[in-house]
C-alpha cells in the first residue's frame, strides 16, 4: 500500500458494536443505573425493571427484524408465547419429565429460533403488508393451539412458569438474571449492527436492489436474523413465564405485540439505543400514568403516529446530535484517481463481458432486439441512445434483473445465469443506479462499506459474539471504504448521514461503493446526471482511471461530451437495436447518429 | 344444516368481501393498504347502533349518518395517515401510520362505547325467516357496491379518473388530473363502503369494538387471494373465505377453524404471492 | 420458598425504615391500607365494576361506623385492565410500593392465576372470589382465601340441576374459545359423565362467529335435551338464546351466570326468548318462591337503594360479594388487629361469617369458604334489582 493510502488509515472510532452505534456512554450509564437499581427503588419498580429487561431481550432481536431489515413483523408475541409455554411445560413435569429451568431456557431458545424462522420466512416471498398480516395470523394460531392443547399447555387454566433456582429465585436475583441477559442481548445486537451483516440488513431495508447488486443474499441473511430473533424471543418468553409465575393464553394479548413493535419504531430504525430506550419508556410509562391506564394503548398509538409523521428517525434521531452540525456549504468533490490501483488491485486477466443477440420484450414492446455487445477489461464502453432505446434494460439484463428471452450474456465465455442477481457481485460485476440507491440513515462510510459485504470472512455468529475474524473484517472493510471514499473525493464526509448529502455526492458514493467490489466490470447508469460541468469532468477522469486500473467500464449516458471524451468504444442504441458502434471518432462522424442525436 | 352453513358463510363472506373492496379502493388511489379498513366496518356497526338504537333515529337517517361518519373517517385517514407518508412510499411508513390510527379509533370506541357487544337494531320490520334479513342484507350490500363501482368506473368521468389514477399515478398527474382530490374522494368512498359493510352486517356482528381487528384480518384475506386492487377477485375470495370458515367452524370447531383459516391463507399466499387471480408485476429497476 | 439472604436483608431494611417512619403515626388515626385489584376496564370489566360498587359501599360504612378501633380502612384500588400482566404489575405495586398487607382480588381467574403465587411469595393476605379450583391451596398459598364458590361448585350446581332436577340425560356443552370457556367445558364434561348424563355435543365456538345455528342444529339432531353454555361473553350467550328461539326449539339453557346479565338481555331479539334460561346464581341473593329476598339481603338491598347504587346494569351477587370481602377483613382486624399473620389465624377458624352473598367458613386445610348448597340456578327472565327467582324445582 502506498504512503498516501496509509495516511488515510484513520484511527477507528470504537471497534466494538456499542461504540459504533452512537457512543458507548449511554449504554454504560444504563448499565450502571441498572446494576445499582436495587439501591434506589423497591420491589415494585424492581418488577417493572425486570419486565423491561425481559421485553428488551425480545425487542433486541425484533429490532434486527423490524428496525434493521425493515420487515413489518407485528405478531412477535407468538414467539414470546411459544418460549413461555415451552419453558413452563418442560419444568412443570406434567407432559414430560421435569427438566432443569436452565435446560428449559435453552430449549425455549431453540424452539423460538425454529419458529422465528417459520414466522419470518414468508418475508422472502411476501410484500410488507402481506407479511404483517401473516405474522398476526401466526399469533392467532399459537394462541389457539395453546388453548386447545390442554393436556400439555393446561388450556385455559394455563400452566405454572419455571422458577430459577438460587441465586436467581429472589426478586432481585431474578432481576439480575434478566438484566444480565438483556445486557448480553444489547451487546450482541450492537455487534451485529456494527458489522457487515447489520449494514447489509439496512441495505435490504432501504435499497434492496443495491443490496443485491452488492452480492448480499437476502435469504441467508434474513434466515440468520430470524433464527436469532426467534431464539431471544424464546428466552424472553421463558423469563416472562417465570416473572408472571403462571401463564394462560390471556397473558399474550395482541396489545403486547404492538408494544414490542412500537418500541422499535419510536426508538428509531437502525439504532440499538433508541429501541432500548423505547422499550423502557413503554414498559414504565403506564405505571406513571395510573389515571390514564385505560388509555395506554391509545397513547401508544398516538405516540406511534406522532413519531411516524414528525420524527421518522425516532428517539435515535433526537439523540443524534452529531448530525445536526451544519455541513460545509461549498464542498467540492475532488477524486484522487491515483489511489485506484491500491484499491482495485491487479486485475485478473480475463476475457470479456459479452452480450450475444440478446432480446427482451415487455408486453408488445421490444425493449432490446438482438443486441451484441462486448465490454473489455481496461476499457471504457459507452452506451448512448434516446430515451426508451433500451440502455438501462441492457444494464438490467447484465445485472440479472431481467431475463432475456433470446441470446446469452457471457463472462469470459461462461453463460451468466439470469436472475441470480446477488451472484453478479461474486463475479466482480458492480453497478450504480439511475437514481442513487443508498441507505439514508447510515453514514457515508457505512454506505460504502456495504459494497464490500461479500469480502468479509467471519460468520453471523462470529459477529454476534465479536470474535477476532469479525474485527479483522471490520478493519479491512473500514480501511478499504476509507480508501474508496478518498479515491472518489468524499473522504471528509465519511461520518455524515448519507441523506444529508447533495445529489451529485450520492452518485460518487455509489461509485465508491461499487469500487469496494474491486470490480472486473463496472456498470454505470447515467452517472453524470445532475452533475455540474466541473463535476462531470472529474467524473470522466475518475472513470478513465478506473479503466486504467484494469476494470471494464460500461457507461450509459446522455452527455455526448463525456462519452466521447472517455470512451474507447461507443455503442448507439435505437429502439432496442444497435444503430452504430465504434470508436468515438467513428461515431462522431456516423451520418445517422449525427442526424439523429448530435444535431450535426 | 348445510343450508344454514351456506347462508351464514355467504353472508359473512359478503362482509369480508366488502372490507376487501374497502382495502382495494384505498389502495387503488394511493398504493397504500390501510389498517383502518376493518375499523371502518366496526364503526359501521357502532354508529348504526348509536344512531338508531340509542338515539332513536329512523333507519334511513341512521344509515346515511353512519355512511357520512365512515366517509369522514376515510378522509381523516387520508389526511392524517396517508398523505404525509406518500412521499416515502418505499419506506412503508403507511403500515405504521394507518396501524396507529386504527388502534386509536379502536381504543377510543372500547373506552367510550364499552368492550361488551351491544345490540344492533333490526333494520326492517319483517318477521324472522330462515333466509333472514341478517343474512341477505350483507349480500345485498355487496351486490350494490359491486354494481355501483362498476357503473361508476365505466360510465362516469370521475370513475374513469379513479381508474386512471389506479393505473398509473404519475401519468394521471401528468395528464392534469386532480390527483389529490381524487385520492380524498377515494378514501371517502372507501370509508362509506367499509361502514356499509359493518352496518349491513350489524345484525350478525353486533356493535362490538373487537370486530375491528377481526375484520382487518379477515377482510385482507380476500384482497391477498383475489389480487390487490381486483374487486371481483375480492368478492369471489371473500365468499370462499366465508364458506370455508363456517364449514371449518362446523366441522372442526372454533379453535381449529381459526387455525385452519390462517394456515390455509399463509400457505396459499406463499404459493401464490400475487393472489389466486393476480399477475406478477414487472420489477422496476 | 425459602427467604434468601438478600431478601432478608432487604426486608429488614424496609422494616427499619417503615417502623422509624410509621411508629408515631400508628398511635393516631393512621388508616389501614387495603389493596384492591378489580378489572375496571377491558373485557372483564362488568363484573369488576359491579363488585367494586359493593366493596366501596362496605368500606364507606365501616369507616362511618368508626373504622377499626378508630382507624379507617383505606382502599387502594388499581385497575388491572383485564390483563394478567397488568395485574402482576399492580399487585407488585400494592405490596412493594404501597406496603399493603391485605389484598382483595384480582376478581377474575386469568389475573389471579398470576397474582396468587406472587402475593403468596410476598406474604400478603389475599381474599379473592375467582373460581378456578387451583387458586386456593393452603399448603402452597397459606395466606390466600376464597370467599366464593369454586368451578367444581358452579359446575356441580348446573350439572345437578340438569340431571337431577330437570331429569335430562342428553346434554350439549358449548363454550367460546377463551381460556375460561375451554377450561370449563373440559372440567364439566367429565363431571356430567360421572353423574350418568350423556354429553351428546361438546364444542368450542369462536365468540366472534355470528351464526350459531349450525351448532344448535347439530345439538338438536344429536338429541340434546339441555344446552349448557360456559362463557362470560354476552354476545355469544345471546346468540345461543336467540338461535334457540328462532328455531323454536324448546330446550332449557342452563349455565354461566352471565346468561342472566343485563348485557345479555339487551342483545335478545325478543324478551320471551329469555324463558327457560337458567343461569348460575346464589341462594342468599335470590327471591324465594314467595318473591321475597332473605331478610339479610332485603335489608342490604334497602341500603343499596338509599345509597343510590345503580342496580340496573349489574347483578346483586356481584355487589353482595364485593360488599362482604372488606367486612370480613374488618371483622378479623377488629378481633385480632391488622397484622396479616393474625388475620390468617383468625380466618383459619372462621365459622359462618354472615355475608350477604353467603356464610363463609374456613379451616386451616380448607380455604374455599363458600357453602356448597348455596350455588343454585335461577330463572333469567325474573331479573329484578339484579336478583332472580330460584329456578323451578328448588325447595325453599
Amino acid at each position: 500500500m502506498d504512503t498516501q493510502a496509509a495516511q488515510l488509515r484513520s484511527s477507528r472510532a470504537g471497534a466494538s458494536g456499542l461504540g459504533a452505534t452512537g457512543g458507548v456512554l449511554p449504554f454504560l450509564a444504563l448499565l450502571a443505573v441498572g446494576a445499582a437499581l436495587p439501591l434506589f427503588v423497591g420491589g415494585y419498580w424492581g418488577l417493572i425493571a425486570t419486565r423491561a429487561c425481559i421485553y428488551w431481550v425480545l425487542v433486541s432481536g425484533l429490532n434486527l427484524v423490524v428496525g434493521f431489515a425493515g420487515q413489518i413483523a407485528i405478531g412477535w408475541v407468538a414467539l414470546l408465547a411459544l418460549g413461555a409455554y415451552t419453558a413452563s411445560v418442560l419444568t412443570a413435569g406434567t407432559a414430560v419429565p421435569e427438566l432443569s429451568p436452565y435446560l428449559a431456557l435453552v430449549i425455549a431458545a431453540a424452539v423460538g429460533a425454529v419458529f422465528g424462522l417459520i414466522v419470518g420466512l414468508p418475508a422472502l416471498r411476501l410484500r410488507t403488508f402481506y407479511f404483517a398480516i401473516t405474522t398476526l395470523g401466526f399469533a392467532t394460531i399459537v394462541n389457539q393451539v395453546a388453548l386447545a392443547w390442554q393436556s400439555v399447555t393446561g388450556g385455559g387454566v394455563g400452566v405454572a412458569g419455571p422458577i430459577f433456582p438460587d441465586p436467581f429465585s429472589s426478586k432481585w436475583g431474578f432481576y439480575y438474571f434478566c438484566f444480565g441477559l438483556a445486557a448480553i442481548c444489547t451487546w450482541m445486537t450492537a455487534n451485529i449492527a456494527a458489522s457487515r451483516f447489520g449494514r447489509a440488513l439496512t441495505a435490504i431495508r432501504d435499497a434492496e436492489v443495491a443490496a443485491e447488486a452488492c452480492g448480499i443474499a437476502k435469504p441467508a441473511l434474513l434466515t440468520a436474523v430470524f433464527l436469532f430473533s426467534g431464539a431471544v424471543a424464546g428466552i424472553a418468553g421463558a423469563l416472562f413465564a417465570s416473572l408472571q409465575s403462571y401463564i394462560t393464553p390471556d397473558a399474550f394479548p395482541l396489545d403486547l405485540s404492538i408494544l414490542f413493535f412500537i418500541a422499535v419504531l419510536i426508538g428509531g430504525r437502525g439504532s440499538i439505543l433508541g429501541p432500548l430506550l423505547g422499550t423502557i419508556l413503554l414498559t414504565a410509562l403506564p405505571e406513571f400514568a395510573a389515571p390514564l391506564v385505560a388509555w395506554s394503548t391509545f397513547l401508544y398509538a398516538v405516540l406511534l403516529l406522532v413519531i411516524v409523521l414528525a420524527i421518522p428517525g425516532g428517539i435515535a434521531e433526537i439523540l443524534d446530535f452529531k448530525n445536526r452540525r451544519p455541513l460545509e456549504s461549498h464542498r467540492a468533490i475532488v477524486p484522487q484517481p491515483d489511489l485506484l490501483p491500491g484499491l482495485i488491485g491487479t486485475p485478473t486477466d480475463g476475457g470479456a463481458l459479452t452480450l450475444e443477440q440478446v432480446a427482451l420484450s415487455f408486453g408488445g414492446v421490444q425493449a432490446i432486439d438482438g443486441l451484441d455487445l462486448e465490454i473489455r477489461p481496461g476499457q471504457v464502453h459507452g452506451l448512448i441512445g434516446p430515451n426508451g432505446s433500451g440502455k438501462t434494460t441492457t444494464l438490467n439484463v447484465i445485472s440479472g434483473y431481467y431475463l432475456q428471452q433470446r441470446g446469452a450474456v457471457r463472462l469470459n465465455g461462461t453463460v451468466l445465469r439470469a436472475l441470480a442477481r446477488n451472484r453478479r457481485a461474486h463475479m466482480r460485476i458492480a453497478r450504480t443506479f439511475q437514481t442513487p440507491r443508498i441507505v439514508g440513515s447510515a453514514s457515508v462510510l457505512q454506505n460504502v462499506m456495504i459494497g464490500g459485504t461479500i469480502d468479509g470472512k467471519g460468520t453471523f455468529v462470529e459477529s454476534l459474539l465479536s470474535l477476532p475474524r469479525h474485527h479483522r473484517d471490520e478493519v479491512m472493510l473500514h480501511d478499504t471504504a476509507t480508501l474508496a471514499l478518498a479515491a472518489v473525493g468524499l473522504e471528509r464526509l465519511g461520518g455524515v448521514r448519507a441523506d444529508r448529502l447533495q445529489h451529485s455526492e450520492l452518485r460518487f458514493i455509489e461509485i465508491a461503493r461499487a469500487l469496494m467490489l474491486r470490480p472486473a466490470y463496472l456498470l454505470l447508469d447515467e452517472p453524470a446526471a445532475g452533475l455540474s460541468a466541473e463535476e462531470i469532468k472529474r467524473l470522466g477522469a475518475l472513470l478513465v482511471a478506473i479503466a486504467q486500473a484494469g476494470t471494464g467500464v460500461l457507461v450509459v449516458e446522455h452527455h455526448p461530451d463525456l462519452i466521447f471524451d472517455i470512451c474507447h468504444h461507443v455503442t448507439v442504441l435505437n429502439l432496442g437495436k444497435k444503430l452504430a458502434a465504434g470508436t468515438p471518432t467513428e461515431i462522431r462522424s456516423h451520418p445517422e447518429v449525427v442526424n439523429a442525436y448530435l444535431g450535426g | 344444516m348445510i343450508q344454514s352453513i351456506v347462508l351464514s358463510g355467504v353472508a359473512i363472506g359478503s362482509i369480508y368481501a366488502l372490507i376487501g373492496i374497502t382495502y382495494n379502493v384505498m389502495f387503488s388511489a394511493s398504493r397504500v393498504f390501510s389498517f383502518t379498513a376493518g375499523t371502518l366496518g366496526m364503526i359501521g356497526g357502532v354508529l348504526g347502533s348509536l344512531f338508531i338504537a340509542r338515539m332513536g333515529m329512523p333507519v334511513a337517517a341512521g344509515l346515511l349518518l353512519a355512511l357520512v361518519g365512515g366517509a369522514v373517517l376515510g378522509i381523516v385517514t387520508e389526511i392524517v395517515a396517508v398523505r404525509p407518508v406518500l412521499r416515502s412510499l418505499d419506506q412503508h411508513l403507511y403500515v405504521l401510520s394507518t396501524l396507529a390510527l386504527a388502534l386509536m379509533v379502536q381504543q377510543f370506541v372500547a373506552i367510550e362505547w364499552g368492550t361488551d357487544a351491544r345490540p344492533f337494531p333490526r333494520l326492517l320490520p319483517t318477521a324472522r325467516t330462515d333466509f333472514d334479513q341478517q343474512f341477505w342484507l350483507p349480500m345485498l350490500a355487496c351486490i350494490v357496491v359491486i354494481v355501483g363501482l362498476e357503473l361508476l368506473y365505466r360510465y362516469t368521468l370521475v370513475g374513469r379518473a379513479f381508474l386512471a389514477i389506479a393505473e398509473d399515478n404519475f401519468a394521471a398527474r401528468a395528464l392534469g388530473l386532480p390527483e389529490r382530490g381524487l385520492r380524498i374522494a377515494s378514501f371517502a368512498l372507501a370509508g362509506a363502503i367499509g361502514t356499509l359493510a359493518g352496518f349491513a352486517g350489524g345484525e350478525l356482528l353486533l356493535a362490538f369494538f373487537g370486530n375491528a381487528p377481526m375484520l382487518t384480518f379477515y377482510g385482507f384475506i380476500p384482497v391477498a387471494l383475489g389480487g390487490m386492487g381486483n374487486n371481483r377477485g375480492a368478492v369471489v375470495a371473500g365468499l370462499l373465505l366465508g364458506l370455508f370458515q363456517q364449514t371449518a367452524n362446523f366441522l372442526i370447531g372454533g379453535i381449529f377453524a381459526s387455525v385452519a383459516v390462517f394456515t390455509v391463507f399463509i400457505l396459499v399466499l406463499l404459493m401464490r404471492p400475487e393472489g389466486l387471480a393476480g399477475v406478477t408485476a414487472q420489477r422496476r429497476v | 420458598m425459602s427467604l434468601t439472604r438478600r431478601q432478608a436483608l432487604a426486608s429488614a431494611g424496609v422494616a427499619v425504615v417503615a417502623s422509624s417512619l410509621a411508629k408515631p403515626a400508628i398511635a393516631a388515626n393512621e388508616p389501614i391500607r387495603v389493596g384492591y385489584l378489580p378489572a375496571l376496564t377491558g373485557p372483564s370489566s362488568s363484573t369488576g365494576i359491579g363488585i367494586t360498587r359493593g366493596t366501596e359501599l362496605a368500606v364507606a360504612e365501616i369507616n362511618a361506623a368508626g373504622g377499626i378501633d378508630g382507624r379507617p380502612l383505606e382502599l387502594i384500588t388499581r385497575d388491572t385492565q383485564s390483563d394478567p400482566t397488568k395485574a402482576v404489575n399492580a399487585a407488585a405495586e400494592l405490596v412493594n410500593q404501597q406496603q399493603v398487607k391485605v389484598v382483595l382480588g384480582p376478581l377474575n381467574s386469568g389475573e389471579s392465576l398470576a397474582a396468587v403465587p406472587m402475593l403468596a411469595r410476598s406474604k400478603t393476605l389475599q381474599v379473592h372470589p375467582c373460581w378456578v379450583d387451583s387458586l386456593t391451596d393452603p399448603a402452597k398459598y397459606p395466606m390466600c382465601f376464597r370467599n366464593a364458590p369454586t368451578n367444581q361448585q358452579i359446575g356441580g350446581a348446573a350439572n345437578g340441576y340438569v340431571v337431577d332436577v330437570l331429569k335430562h340425560k342428553k346434554v350439549a356443552v358449548i363454550s367460546d374459545t377463551t381460556g375460561y370457556g375451554t377450561a370449563s367445558v373440559n372440567a364439566y364434561v367429565p363431571m356430567l359423565k360421572t353423574k350418568g348424563a350423556e354429553v351428546v355435543y361438546q364444542g368450542n365456538v369462536d365468540a366472534a362467529n355470528p351464526d350459531l345455528k349450525p351448532e344448535l342444529l347439530r345439538m338438536q339432531s344429536a338429541g340434546a335435551e339441555a344446552i349448557m353454555p360456559w362463557s362470560v361473553n354476552a354476545g355469544f350467550l345471546s346468540r345461543i338464546i336467540n338461535t334457540r328461539g328462532d328455531m323454536g326449539w324448546d330446550v332449557p339453557i342452563v349455565g354461566q351466570t352471565t346468561l342472566g346479565s343485563g348485557q345479555t338481555k339487551d342483545l335478545l331479539e325478543k324478551p320471551e326468548y329469555w324463558a327457560k334460561v337458567y343461569p348460575n346464581n346464589f341462594r342468599p341473593v335470590c327471591y324465594a318462591p314467595g318473591g321475597k329476598l332473605p331478610e339479610r339481603t332485603a335489608a342490604f338491598l334497602d341500603r343499596l337503594k338509599s345509597a343510590k347504587i345503580d342496580l340496573s346494569d349489574t347483578l346483586l351477587w356481584w355487589i353482595a360479594l364485593g360488599y362482604d370481602s372488606p367486612r370480613m377483613i374488618a371483622e378479623a382486624m377488629k378481633a385480632v388487629g391488622p397484622e396479616p399473620d393474625k388475620i390468617v389465624g383468625y380466618l383459619n377458624k372462621l365459622k359462618g361469617f354472615p355475608g350477604v352473598y353467603g356464610d363463609i367458613s374456613f379451616t386451616p386445610e380448607q380455604h374455599n369458604g363458600y357453602p356448597d348448597g348455596e350455588v343454585v340456578m335461577v330463572e333469567a327472565n325474573s331479573l329484578k334489582d339484579g336478583a332472580f327467582n330460584l329456578a323451578p324445582g328448588y325447595s325453599t
